[in-house]
């Protein structure tokens, strides 16, 4: 059965212009080739604010790049813990080549020995593609450097519990409050009247 | 007289014509400022890699036990031990395209668990080597294992991906997986899989990812 002509140069036009689609469809991620490296030393028990790193979508379907670290290319050091890495973010949606900046904090034990530490940040791209049941992924790694100088990490010159702050702004709000009704001249008198059988004491008046 | 004029006239024609696209560009009051835009192109300062398979699927499955009715058909997986080919090695076919678009970087590749469709027992990787080793005869995957080798024109790699990544030794010639910015590698996936499984699925999933890595 032979096509009209008609009905073939539509069909024809589609799938030529559906054919790239499909044949240049690739999956792809990057991340930046400088190392993700600690200002200065880390102590135990410290907190640090890493440099975020920078992911981008080098394929041509959108996906989800996360972060994990792990221990890929020889260097010298300690690995570092896994643990030790939070990403201060979730997983970052990008559409083709699409870029992010990805925090990092690194969160040191007081346990933690001594030493040059390092280990991978690598970014993985959530888009697979099928080959015949077999998904083909892509990560690219980065260094991650830093190191641990003995000594507990300084709490700085002020330190206080968290519950702390709240506290003293419900204190100074209430202090506002007060000042607020004593300027306005309004007085609140609370009396005590005689007890009556059956009811408690009445609660006064305000004049 | 007017025949003797054409000697004349067919130059200052010619030199009209050419100098048509030539614009005497007025001189500059001095003082006046003058620019000019220069590109500059640098190097990348991203690692990255980007991956396109052609047309490619699980086939050419082979062995597997015809008396236990498990041999491998061409599209499917038999049992024990049969094996499945994403490409072929000796057709010289290589579906899948690996290529650094970054920085120039190691190339590593890994592979995973595989995962059947109802999510019960999967089968773990294994290797004819190392910690994760194939249990079955002759360093093949026993039960609920299974190996993943990948081949390019530089071979076929015999002792199986590992969940860590290594060095994808298929990618450059002498076993090197180093790759300079642009560099390209076609490769195909092949699979053997396990002595027998625990999971009754008929469709399995496994992913086989590559990352570009620094030099350290």
């Amino acid at each position: 059965m032979r096509l009209p002509l008609w009905l073939s140069l539509p069909i024809s036009a589609l799938v030529l212009t559906a054919w790239p689609a499909t044949s240049y469809a690739s999956i792809g991620v990057g991340v930046q080739a400088g190392p993700v490296r600690l200002t200065g030393a880390a102590h135990p028990g410290g907190q640090y604010a890493l440099p975020s790193v920078y992911v981008v979508n080098t394929g041509t379907q959108p996906e989800s790049i996360t972060i994990r670290i792990e221990r890929i290319s020889p260097g010298a050091g300690r690995t570092v813990p896994a643990a030790w890495i939070s990403v201060t973010s979730g997983p970052v949606r990008l559409s083709h080549a699409q870029s992010a900046r990805i925090g990092l904090r690194l969160v040191v034990p007081r346990a933690a020995t001594p030493g040059r530490y390092f280990s991978d940040v690598v970014a993985k791209g959530s888009a697979a593609l099928a080959a015949g049941g077999a998904n083909l992924g892509v990560a690219a790694a980065t260094d991650l450097e830093f190191t641990v100088a003995p000594g507990v990490a300084s709490a700085g010159w002020f330190s206080a519990p968290g519950w702390l702050l709240p506290y003293v702004a419900v204190v100074i709000v209430l202090g506002a409050v007060v000042a607020a009704i004593r300027r306005t001249g309004l007085r609140i008198r609370i009396e005590r009247g005689p007890a009556r059988a059956g009811t408690g004491g009445r609660t006064g008046h305000g004049s | 007289m007017v025949r003797r004029a054409w000697w004349a006239v067919v130059p200052l024609l010619v030199a009209g014509v050419t100098g048509c696209g030539a614009v005497i560009a007025p001189p500059l009051a001095s003082g006046q400022a003058a620019s000019i835009n220069l590109s500059l192109t640098t190097v990348p300062t991203i690692r990255s890699v980007t991956i396109s398979p052609g047309q490619a699927s699980f086939s050419d499955c082979s062995k597997g036990d015809a008396v236990d009715n498990t041999k491998s058909t061409r599209r499917a997986l038999g049992f024990p031990n049969g094996v499945c080919f994403v490409g072929s090695v000796t057709k010289q076919v290589f579906p899948i395209t690996i290529t650094n678009t970054g920085i120039a970087s190691y190339i590593y590749v890994s592979g995973s668990g595989a995962n059947p469709a109802d999510l019960g027992t999967g089968w773990s990787l294994c290797t004819t080597r190392g910690l994760a080793r194939c249990t079955g005869a002759r360093h093949r995957p026993g039960a609920d294992q299974y190996q993943v080798d990948n081949f390019s024109a530089f071979g076929t790699l015999t002792t199986g991906l590992t969940d860590a990544p290594r060095c994808d030794q298929r990618f450059g010639p002498g076993g090197s997986c180093w790759a300079v910015e642009g560099m390209w590698q076609k490769e195909g996936i092949k699979l053997i899989g396990p002595t027998t499984s625990s999971d009754t699925s008929t469709k399995w999933t496994v992913t086989i990812t590559w990352t570009p890595v620094p030099q350290g």
